[in-house]
């Protein structure tokens, strides 16, 4: 085994885990927000008790994600040096502006939001979710504004053999950013309130306690999930105009355009394989198959009328084991985008084999076993953790849990004195 | 714009290793024996901090990969075995102390626990091997690459990593000395106390190792900087001792925190104007500006930078402030 294949492997394993978390971060900030607005607005106890045990939920889940997420950041020094080195100017950018403008915040407002349940003003509170919504939303914008430079480079010039930035505007107007993002985002919700429904739904079924309460968040769920499988769909087939105009080669066939371009590259770059691997279509088939099957659940919406959908119970066995459809089906998307790249690091101007670094075949085994032990055994645990708070109820979670009363000095007594 | 952008790098990974190191520091004085209770208070002193800390390390990464790329590459990939190890803590650290009061079961707790004590350990232990290999030189080839990670395995480097550890302890022991109540407080200010010695140790030692190596002395551009290090160190950790045998943890924090703040200001300033320098071939050392990118992309991210760094500070020192005092029986529990 080569280093290269090893360093892919290991990219194609960290990505796929740390997606299958972030989506549901997404996905679920995006309805907490809504819950926690309308507790403020309302003050309705309900809205209260629904953010604390989908926000639990949430903060477990987001334990994987920013642990996947520092691994990837790593990642690029690590394994793909070369990406650094001949494109790092121009690619680099994004990344580090998606580690200030979104990853710091996000983190720093998220601790301030768990630990000021009871400690802060309600409205600060709220304001800590939103912030951390907002720069979840702006860390996936300029994740995507990177991944889309390396699908269609934009914006450079190439002087002795390294890209320089000439026009950054021209990475945000991206023709493969704009709609990509509109897709992932949206199948994010589209995660997010599957899983909420699915959560319900198994309540509903077990006819544990708080049946209004799993009411409320099928029905949010549910409607979230219709409306953005819908989403997903346009999104997803409105890329295939821009994707295919400027990455001709990726979903496969011989277009005239895409043989023009494989010869144009055969010039600048010698002879090669410059068809990416079937896998990118298999990807794509199934992904679209999955996406169909789902746009199903506008079915069930009519079902939210006088409660159909519970009182019948086979709906709620459908959208439980519906459940995996979404996970599968974004995974499958990223491997089509990313296999659909190949065998470019960066589309017609950087090859995968020149960005690999330079480190022993050995190393990078070691590190990709190591690192994918630990995360798949991470990545199981917090599953597990994740069933158990989901089974267990809104009875009484530990996020939000109102301190004990005592008797103590209202003022802290100052740090430096 | 090179130096100021070093200089913004050298900010972040400091602030990590200062905010994060009592994090690691906490981490590791879970193994000191105060049982279930004990350690849960701990990391309820951590609270919430703990996320906003880790995050100083995710800054410096992106600030390394926009504004130094060359480097990035090279330094992670030369380094490869240090820098995975102390990932390998990050990661155990920033999921064992998030999940661990998950489970309700106290022996599975428990093992988490120890899940953080050794990612704490690790993370110390490889970033300070880190700075040592910085610090003696790297076989930087004329093609740009560093070859092979055997480099690493000095005496200096361990002992670097070593002496990392015995002041993320000081620092650890010093927080909760702030943080606790005040009776918890007490016991935890006599153990960092009785702990810096053992960090004098272990800096004198890494000192001497340094200096007996020909690798840390060829590769050290300023020694009068490098002499200061250990220096500054020592002045720092018995200023710590001192404040905290005067009752004053506030001090004694700011104290340690200096501590893990100096070694990545003095490293870099010894090297000026390298930050890579070649054990092999002394015209393949990279210098500072050589491993900056081009300048639009400086431009640009200074435009993105000036009016969000004082608003990433702001949001700190808010939290930082919103839950400033000593915990007691109404300080939110999660972790």
């Amino acid at each position: 085994m080569d280093t290269l294949l090893l360093a892919r492997l290991q990219f194609a394993t960290t990505t796929s885990i740390h997606f299958l978390f972030v989506v549901v971060t997404i996905g679920l900030v995006t309805l907490l927000v809504g819950m926690q607005t309308a507790w403020v607005l309302t003050g309705n106890p309900k809205w209260e008790r629904l953010t604390r045990y989908w926000g639990q939920l949430y903060v477990i889940n987001y334990v994987l994600g920013i642990a996947t997420g520092i691994v990837m950041e790593f990642q690029f020094g690590l394994n793909w040096s070369g990406l650094s080195r001949y494109v790092g100017n121009v690619f680099g950018a994004p990344l580090a502006i998606e580690t200030l403008v979104a990853f710091f915040l996000e983190s720093t407002f998220l601790g301030m939001w768990i630990f000021g349940w009871h400690r802060l003003g309600k409205g600060v509170h709220l304001a800590l979710l939103w912030g951390v919504a907002i720069t979840a939303y702006a860390s996936a914008f300029w994740i995507m504004v990177a991944n889309s430079w390396l699908q269609h480079p934009v914006g450079y010039e190439v002087r002795d053999g390294i890209a320089h930035l000439t026009d950054f505007g021209a990475l945000l107007t991206n023709p493969s950013l704009g709609m990509a993002f509109g897709h992932v985002v949206s199948a994010a919700l589209l995660v997010g309130g599957m899983l909420m429904a699915a959560v319900s739904a198994w309540h509903l079924i077990r006819r544990t306690p708080d049946f209004a309460l799993f009411r409320t968040s099928l029905r949010i769920g549910l409607v979230t999930s219709a409306l953005a499988i819908s989403l997903v769909q346009g999104f997803g087939f409105a890329q295939f105009g821009p994707v295919g105009a400027v990455q001709p080669t990726k979903f496969g066939g011989d277009s005239p355009e895409s043989q023009a371009l494989i010869a144009e590259w055969t010039t600048r770059f010698g002879p090669g394989d410059y068809t990416p691997p079937v896998l990118a279509s298999v990807g794509l088939g199934f992904m679209i198959l999955i996406g169909f099957t789902l746009g199903c659940l506008w079915l069930l919406l009519p079902l939210l009328f006088r409660d159909w959908i519970i009182r019948l119970r086979f709906p709620l066995w459908l959208i439980l084991l519906a459940l995996p459809l979404p996970f599968v089906a974004v995974i499958l998307g990223w491997i089509s985008r990313e296999v659909g790249r190949q065998p470019w690091v960066a589309y017609g101007l950087l090859p995968t084999e020149q960005a690999v670094s330079p480190v022993s075949a050995p190393l990078v085994l070691t590190s990709l076993i190591g690192f994918s032990l630990l995360l798949g055994t991470l990545a199981v645990t917090n599953w597990v953790l994740l069933a158990r708070y989901a089974r267990r109820g809104a009875a009484d979670p530990a996020l939000g849990r109102p301190p004990a009363p005592l008797d103590e000095p209202a003022h802290p007594e100052p740090a430096l004195s | 714009m090179d130096l100021a952008w070093y200089a913004l790098l050298g900010l972040f990974f400091a602030g990590y290793l200062v905010l994060a190191g009592y994090d690691y520091g906490v981490g590791m004085l879970l193994a000191r024996g105060v049982g279930p209770a004990g350690r849960r208070e701990a990391l309820t002193a951590l609270g919430p901090f703990f996320l906003g800390n880790e995050v100083w390390l995710v800054a410096a990464m992106g600030i390394l990969f926009g504004a130094f790329p060359l480097l990035e590459g090279e330094l992670l990939a030369g380094c490869y075995p240090a820098v995975a190890g102390a990932l390998v803590g990050v990661i155990l650290v920033t999921v064992g102390v998030q999940l661990r009061s998950r489970p309700s079961d106290e022996r599975v707790r428990a093992r988490w626990d120890r899940v953080v004590m050794i990612g704490s350990a690790l993370a110390a232990l490889c970033w300070g091997a880190l700075l040592a290999a910085l610090l003696q030189g790297v076989p930087l080839q004329a093609d740009g690459h560093i070859a092979g990670v055997t480099h690493l395995a000095t005496p200096f480097a361990a002992a670097a990593g070593l002496a990392m550890v015995a002041l993320v302890a000081v620092h650890g022991a010093t927080f909760l000395a702030l943080r606790l109540s005040a009776e918890a407080a007490a016991v935890v200010g006599r153990t960092a106390r009785r702990l810096v010695p053992v960090a004098l140790a272990a800096v004198a030692l890494a000192t001497v190792v340094g200096v007996l190596s020909t690798r840390v002395r060829d590769a050290v551009q300023r020694p009068a900087v490098a002499v200061l290090l250990p220096v500054l160190l020592a002045a720092a950790l018995l200023a710590a001792r001192a404040a905290l045998a005067r009752r004053r943890p506030g001090w004694a924090l700011v104290a340690t925190g200096a501590a893990l703040a100096l070694p990545v200001l003095l490293v870099g300033a010894a090297l000026w104007p390298y930050v890579l320098v070649s054990t092999t071939d002394p015209d393949a050392s990279l210098t500072v500006a050589d491993a900056a990118a081009s300048a639009p992309t400086l431009r640009l991210l200074g435009w993105v930078a000036l009016p969000l760094l004082p608003a990433l500070l702001g949001f700190q020192a808010m939290c930082w402030w919103v839950f400033r005092g000593r915990t007691d029986g109404r300080a939110p529990v999660y972790w």
